[in-house]
């Protein structure tokens, strides 16, 4: 053992035994005006040192029975096959159960979910094959928008067209549960211009949608230059959404979390982790991990990460810390969340429902529409 | 600035002196005045060097040390008389404060010397308020030695300056003496004309003692530092002593004047300015401008020019959280002891709970409390609009002063109110004339002059209701002139005005703490105005709240801050919940920040709205 693994990780052990795995590749061709993500540009040459650091990682935590393994970025597809295949190996090698298998080999609805971020353009029909035969059977598409110009305003290197094409080539590479990613509320959009995003996203027939808001981050390139962004007002902002949550609905749609849709069934089960406050290893740089109550997270430069992997010291945990968050995620739920779990918080709770911002539905409490739509007035009465 | 003065720390005690043995013909005892930035301290630092009063060196080291001796020592003193030697001459330099809200102060201290010097910087010529001072040096017979400042910058318009002091002040070309203190050019011939001009002290050593109270300062470790000008008698060490004015007793334990620190005598003489050290534990006891004469063989008469100090403006002090009450309290009570002038009590309001009403000599002397409060105290503050003491007559001949708009009494008992009002001088550039004409006749002033002191200087005198002074005029008078204009006021007394109370309504609660008084004329003005900037200050919350303005029950003015519809992260921080728990705890932080008045959180800022009503 090298003095980094003793000083940094250890094998974990989970009280359930219930936790997903998310791994985070940090590279991209070309860093977009809004992301303030851990992810750069230009360090291309690290991926096969990166791609060893998080196997000893993953080697580190021991053999888990991940539920959900999730890749995400960046941009995954700039990596090549073989290092996903590297990775889900070194997975096999530990896993207590046995490996996923391509569609055909085992049974399918014992599957793990494995997803994988990408963005158009990066991967051609035939490493797309490749990936669903290593066993990678969600794909989320960094599609964003279908209007080229708001493409461009964002920094986005690909046009609508290359997002028709990549989603067919996914289509013709087996992906049979397939997301696309899109963001509203661009500089200068309009309202028919976001109806015209969800027509042509609708066309695709992806099975699950993430709908974002833009929001404008510190220490990005937006960020520089808001003030003169031309942002569409909140009145603006809530048609969008508004208008995003009626069009998807009547498609068949269930709006299952704030910014997420999904086909009956295609909910995005990794996801469903985070905002159930369940377990989570998170490896590679600046990924979060929350097991058993506890967060940390990685550092978050690649070289950092490589060469002295020390985890940022724990943030504060402690159970009330824990209900709350159990309360604030879970509320993104728009199922929401059983009432044992509000306890100690009946004062909040009754406010809210005085306020027409929380309701009751059989054994939950959920968010009204009005709730929903001042979901951070409502989560912040919890912290 | 103006209340912390230049301190120095005090060095050892050692250095006694010896018994003064100098007739009040060697004394003199001068001012400076001038307008901020005009080059005091540079010119008084000059002086001091110099004369070898204090070296460059020692300066600059005295100073750094200030925090350390502070510490171990806990002795500070205030730099407000320095004797200086000169040519076999005892130089006393006696400090003055610089703004209008301290116009009485800088009296008294005028009121200590024989003569003053007058500063005025070449690059930007006289303002108001060296003007008004210098007045104030003319009224109490001073001698004044006019200095040009700052001749050796490039925008120096020595000439013009000249002609300036010559038109206003009818000194004499010659007089005028040319200064660069930065550069230490001019201190020798100022130093000449201070023995030369400015008269020696009169007064006779033997006659009953009376010496005059030009400042004081509270230290902890020594108690309230008095600084004095024995204008008649001797004071000696360990004389029993008697300040006419408050009417406390107290011993001389120690005596002394000041150099780089204190230096202790056994006693000071006529004509003398020193330091009094005599246990005084209160500094409203040490008052500005009181006599303090002997127990035994004591003066009857007191010096002229005592006033009791009196607050001119009131504001409301409450902590945000109400749990700060005692904090607040034990601030207020430190900040008093080294200022004499700020005065509180106990005051509740309906809207924003336990607090104090405060009053101050102006709306600086306001400023400097609230930011020292907030700074140095780390105290969430909400300070509620500023308001004059207005002089109510009642129907049954009864007279009632008000230093609070939620105390008016029912207007069906009042005949009449009254309010103060100020001479204002206004001293502009020329093309501002017209603008700040405007300006003084939508604050309800009264013209009553305006005199040209040569082609491009103007003086505009007006008579000013207070409250209407408070209340952004400043402001508005830098911004009509490029904020070339400066002024300077006193209070020529109560006038009768046609004043109604203006409430506001936050979601149809009437806030106590927001009413005030307002001109009938401009209700209606100030009602609009106060709801807009209202609804600009208070941010959008969960449901529309209506801001009103209204006069007696009848609203005069409405506006609504919209309802919060969205808010809402719709974004996707992947597994990083401590980010998303740190942006809901700063959202929830902010409101904290807030005063909740009925179901609304209102911001500090809100409290103030009315003195930024144009901005």
């Amino acid at each position: 053992m090298t003095s980094r693994q003793q000083l940094t990780m250890k094998q974990l052990t989970i009280n359930n035994n219930v936790i997903s795995l998310y791994i985070h590749l940090p590279f991209c061709k070309k860093k977009c005006n809004y992301c303030d993500f851990v992810s750069y540009a230009g360090k291309e040459d690290l991926i096969d040192e990166y791609v060893e650091s998080l196997c000893k990682e993953i080697k580190t935590a021991g053999p888990q029975d991940y539920q959900t393994i999730y890749f995400g970025g960046g941009t995954p597809t700039l990596l090549s096959p073989k290092h996903f295949d590297k990775v889900l190996k070194t997975l096999t090698h530990l896993h207590k159960t046995p490996p996923p298998l391509p569609e055909g080999e085992g049974k399918k609805e014992n599957d793990i979910e494995i997803s994988i971020e990408t963005n158009p353009g990066t991967a051609d029909k035939a490493k797309l094959k490749v990936l669903r035969e290593l066993g990678i059977n969600r794909l989320s598409i960094g599609a964003q928008s279908f209007n080229n110009q708001h493409l461009k305003t964002l920094g986005r290197i690909h046009s609508a067209e290359d997002i028709i094409r990549f989603y067919n080539d996914a289509r013709s590479a087996g992906f049979e549960n397939i997301n696309l990613d899109l963001i509203f509320a661009l500089p200068g959009q309009t309202l028919a211009e976001w109806q015209a995003d969800i027509q042509t996203a609708l066309k695709l027939k992806p099975e699950h949608l993430s709908v974002y808001n833009l929001q404008i981050e510190e220490g990005t390139p937006f960020h520089l230059k808001r003030s003169t962004l031309n942002l569409p007002q909140e009145d603006l902002e809530l048609a969008m959404y508004e208008d995003t949550i009626e069009s998807l609905t009547s498609a068949g749609f269930k709006h299952y979390e704030i910014s997420n849709f999904s086909k009956p069934g295609f909910e995005c089960k990794h996801n469903l982790f985070y905002w159930r406050n369940g377990n989570y290893l998170g490896v590679g740089a600046g990924a979060h991990s929350h097991v058993d109550g506890q967060r940390w997270a990685n550092p978050n430069s690649i070289e950092n990460y490589i060469h002295d992997p020390r985890p940022s010291p724990q943030d504060q945990s402690s159970p009330l810390i824990f209900r709350q968050e159990t309360i604030f995620m879970g509320l993104r739920l728009l199922d929401g969340l059983e009432i044992e779990k509000f306890k100690g918080f009946e004062q909040e709770v009754a406010d809210s429902i005085g306020d027409n911002l929380l309701t009751k539905d059989k054994d939950n409490y959920k968010l009204t529409r009005k709730g929903l739509y001042l979901a951070n007035l409502v989560f912040e009465r919890f912290v | 600035m103006l209340l912390s003065r230049a301190v120095i720390a005090m060095s050892t005690r050692t250095n006694y002196a010896k018994i003064r043995d100098m007739s009040t013909d060697k004394i003199r005892n001068f001012s400076i005045i001038a307008h901020i930035d005009h080059g005091k301290s540079t010119l008084a630092d000059r002086l001091l060097e110099f004369t070898k009063t204090i070296s460059k060196r020692n300066m600059k080291e005295q100073v750094l040390d200030t925090m350390d001796l502070e510490r171990e020592r806990g002795i500070t003193i205030k730099a407000q008389a320095i004797r200086m030697q000169y040519k076999g001459y005892e130089l006393n330099l006696i400090d003055t404060p610089g703004h209008v809200d301290f116009s009485y102060e800088v009296s008294r201290s005028l009121a200590a010397c024989e003569g003053t010097l007058l500063l005025v910087d070449a690059t930007q010529g006289i303002e108001a308020q060296t003007l008004a001072n210098a007045n104030l040096a003319i009224a109490s017979n001073l001698k004044i030695i006019p200095i040009i400042n700052k001749i050796d910058l490039p925008g120096a318009e020595v000439q013009m300056v000249k002609e300036e002091l010559m038109h206003t002040m009818g000194f004499e070309e010659e007089e005028i003496i040319l200064a660069s203190a930065k550069e230490g050019t001019g201190a020798e011939g100022i130093l000449d004309a201070i023995i030369e001009r400015i008269p020696a002290p009169k007064g006779t050593d033997d006659a009953p003692l009376q010496a005059l109270i030009f400042d004081s300062h509270y230290d902890a470790y020594r108690g309230v530092i008095v600084y004095i000008r024995i204008v008649n008698g001797t004071l000696t060490k360990d004389d029993n002593i008697l300040f006419l004015g408050t009417g406390c007793e107290f011993e001389a334990l120690e005596i002394g004047y000041l150099k780089l620190g204190l230096v202790p005598q056994d006693k000071l003489s006529a004509g003398e300015v020193g330091y009094l050290i005599a246990n005084v534990k209160n500094i409203a006891d040490a008052h500005v401008g009181d006599t303090i004469t002997t127990i035994k063989n004591g003066s009857k008469q007191a010096l002229p020019g005592y006033k009791p100090i009196k607050p001119m403006v009131y504001c409301g002090f409450y902590p945000i959280n109400g749990e700060d009450y005692e904090r607040l309290k034990e601030a207020m009570e430190k900040l008093r002891l080294n200022d004499a002038a700020l005065f509180f009590e106990p005051e509740t309001s309906q809207a924003l709970g336990f607090g104090f009403r405060c009053g101050f000599l102006g709306l600086l002397h306001l400023e400097i409390v609230q930011q020292r409060l907030t700074r140095e105290f780390d105290l969430g503050l909400i300070a509620t609009t500023p308001n004059v003491i207005y002089k109510i007559n009642l129907n049954n001949k009864k007279e009632l002063y008000i230093d609070n708009p939620t105390k008016f009494p029912d207007f069906s008992y009042i005949e009449s109110i009254e309010e103060p009002f100020l001479k204002v001088s206004i001293f502009t550039p020329a093309t501002y004339v017209g603008s700040i004409m405007t300006l003084a006749t939508d604050k309800r002033g009264t013209y009553k002059n305006l005199e040209y002191l040569d082609q491009q200087r103007a003086i505009i005198t007006y008579e000013l209701p207070l409250s209407e002074v408070i209340i952004e005029f400043n402001d508005m008078l830098k911004s009509v002139s490029s904020g070339y204009a400066s002024m300077d006021y006193e209070p020529i007394g109560y006038r009768e005005a046609d004043l109604v109370k203006l409430d506001i309504l936050i979601n149809q609660e009437l806030v106590d703490a927001l009413s005030f008084i307002v001109h009938r004329d401009r209700a209606h003005y100030y009602g609009k105005k106060y709801t807009e900037r209202l609804v600009e200050e208070i941010p959008m919350q969960m449901f529309a709240i209506p801001i009103q303005a209204a006069i007696g029950g009848k609203v005069v003015a409405r506006e609504t801050v919209k309802a919060r519809r969205k808010d809402v992260l719709a974004k996707c921080y992947g597994g990083d919940v401590s980010r998303k728990r740190k942006l809901l705890e700063k959202q929830k932080e902010g409101k904290k920040k807030m005063k909740r008045v009925g179901r609304v959180d209102v911001p500090q800022e809100a409290f103030l709205a009315v003195l930024r009503i144009n901005k």
